[in-house]
């Protein structure tokens, strides 16, 4: 079990999904690519494919164009997999809240599991809020047993 | 055969692979530091191996596990073949079969991104396997076919067909200018895209087999009467062609499948045909 459970905190594979964000936060996700930041060095890939992917990447406001294409992604997602809300338009829709064409926050549609304030999120709270969603995965997986 | 002997293919046919998955890591590595990153550790796959073994299965239809399966069992039963010592020919036909499920893998299902990227691969396997089997041949032609019997004085013999096992080894480790399949960019993951979990588990293991099969005809070329200098001798040339293609990979960007075909059809077999010819007039070699 502790030998699974260090794989997966190691191998996490990334989906990021733009579900009609302003780009902002997306250039930052991109930006953990970067020698910068480098996010490979935890083990994280950036998949770009739901059936392969461990964590989702999410960013901007759910635009009602994209509600049942994001649950479509959750969906093909196997799990376990968790859910990162990036920056404050995924948090909670901020300046988009009450637009007519927008759902509000991640949550609206998918669970979600962390969420990174900002706006843009910085790739260092992206960071953080990875490896918080990694140790989440421990709770998790003690919970399920 | 006594009871050492096979005890000994045994551990090579199951550590094979494992050396393989090592070597992805250093892969992984190198090409992170010449990008100036840290990258991730070199036991990284076995990390993603396990964790991918440890996914939830979803499975799109039962066709697509079998094809999986039969491509991991030939990739499998090539390395075995050859490990064993039989013949390097029929090694490589059931090598190439499993590489064919693996496209039949991609077209069982009604993914269209699925769909090109099987088509792509059986445009890779249309531009490599000419120039793995004539190298094949020409290994067998200057010594045997039995893997058991080759002896050294190859890589002198054949240094072009050495050449064009390059190219060979960055096609069938999708790298650039020739990672037509797996386009990372524009068809996400190609045969691969609708494997999940275990299912992508197996697959890129038919993948470390295959490369262990591929890898170990490129060892053929060294051999020294001493086990321990042979073995050293196999394990540089390893792990000089690879790095000369993670330098190819990290220098290069993504060319059209049309020139992949035609560089290997045109260049790879030239550099094997070459190469046969002057044996065939200087039988000694140039060397
Ligand atoms: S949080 Fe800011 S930067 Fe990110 S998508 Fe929303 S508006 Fe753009």
């Amino acid at each position: 079990m502790g030998l699974v459970q260090g794989a997966r905190k190691r191998s996490p594979w990334i989906l990021h999904f733009d579900t009609g964000s302003c780009n902002g936060c997306d250039l930052e996700v991109w930006a953990l690519l970067t020698p910068r930041y480098d996010v490979e060095r935890f083990g994280a890939v950036n998949k770009a494919n739901p059936k392969h992917a461990d964590i989702l990447l999410i960013t901007g406001p759910v635009t009602r164009k994209c509600e049942d294409r994001l649950r479509n992604l959750y969906e093909q997602t196997s799990g376990p997999k968790l859910v990162v809300a990036c920056g404050d338009c995924a948090s909670t829709g901020a300046p988009f809240h009450n637009c007519y064409n927008v759902c509000g926050g991640v949550d609206k549609v998918i669970p979600v599991d962390v969420y990174v304030p900002g706006c843009a999120a910085r790739p260092e709270a992206l960071i953080d809020g990875l490896v918080l969603a990694l140790s989440l995965w421990e709770k998790r997986m003690e919970e399920e047993g | 055969m006594d009871p050492m002997a096979l005890i000994l293919q045994i551990a090579v046919i199951i550590l094979a692979p494992l050396a393989v998955g090592l070597l992805r890591g250093v892969d992984r590595k190198l090409t992170a530091r010449m990008q100036n990153r840290r990258g991730p550790p070199i036991v990284q796959p076995f990390y993603d191996m396990v964790k991918l073994l440890s996914k939830s299965p979803i499975l799109i239809n039962n066709l697509q596990v079998t094809f999986a399966g039969a491509a991991l069992l030939f990739q499998a039963a090539a390395l075995a073949l050859f490990v064993a010592g039989g013949d390097l020919l029929i090694a490589f036909f059931v090598s190439g079969a499993g590489s064919i499920f693996l496209v039949l893998g991609a077209f069982s299902v009604r993914s269209p991104y699925s769909y090109l990227g099987g088509q792509r691969e059986l445009l890779a396997i249309l531009a490599y396997e000419p120039v793995l089997f004539l190298a094949v041949l020409s290994l067998g032609m200057r010594s045997s076919f039995l893997v058991s019997e080759l002896r050294g004085g190859l890589l002198e013999d054949l240094p072009l067909v050495l050449l064009a096992m390059v190219p060979v080894m960055v096609i069938l480790l999708e790298k650039s200018p020739y990672d037509v399949p797996a386009a990372h960019q524009e068809l996400i993951s190609g045969p691969y895209i609708e494997y999940s979990g275990p299912y992508l588990a197996i697959m890129e293991g038919a993948r470390w087999f295959q490369l262990a099969f591929v890898l170990g005809v490129i060892t053929l070329f060294v051999w020294n009467d001493n086990t321990i200098v042979s073995l050293l001798g196999k394990a540089a040339i390893v792990l000089l062609v690879l790095f000369v293609t993670i330098v190819i990979d990290n220098i290069t960007a993504r060319l059209t499948r049309e020139r992949m075909v035609m560089f290997m059809l045109t260049v790879g077999i030239a550099l094997v045909a070459v190469n046969l010819i002057y044996l065939t007039i200087f039988p000694e070699g140039l060397i």
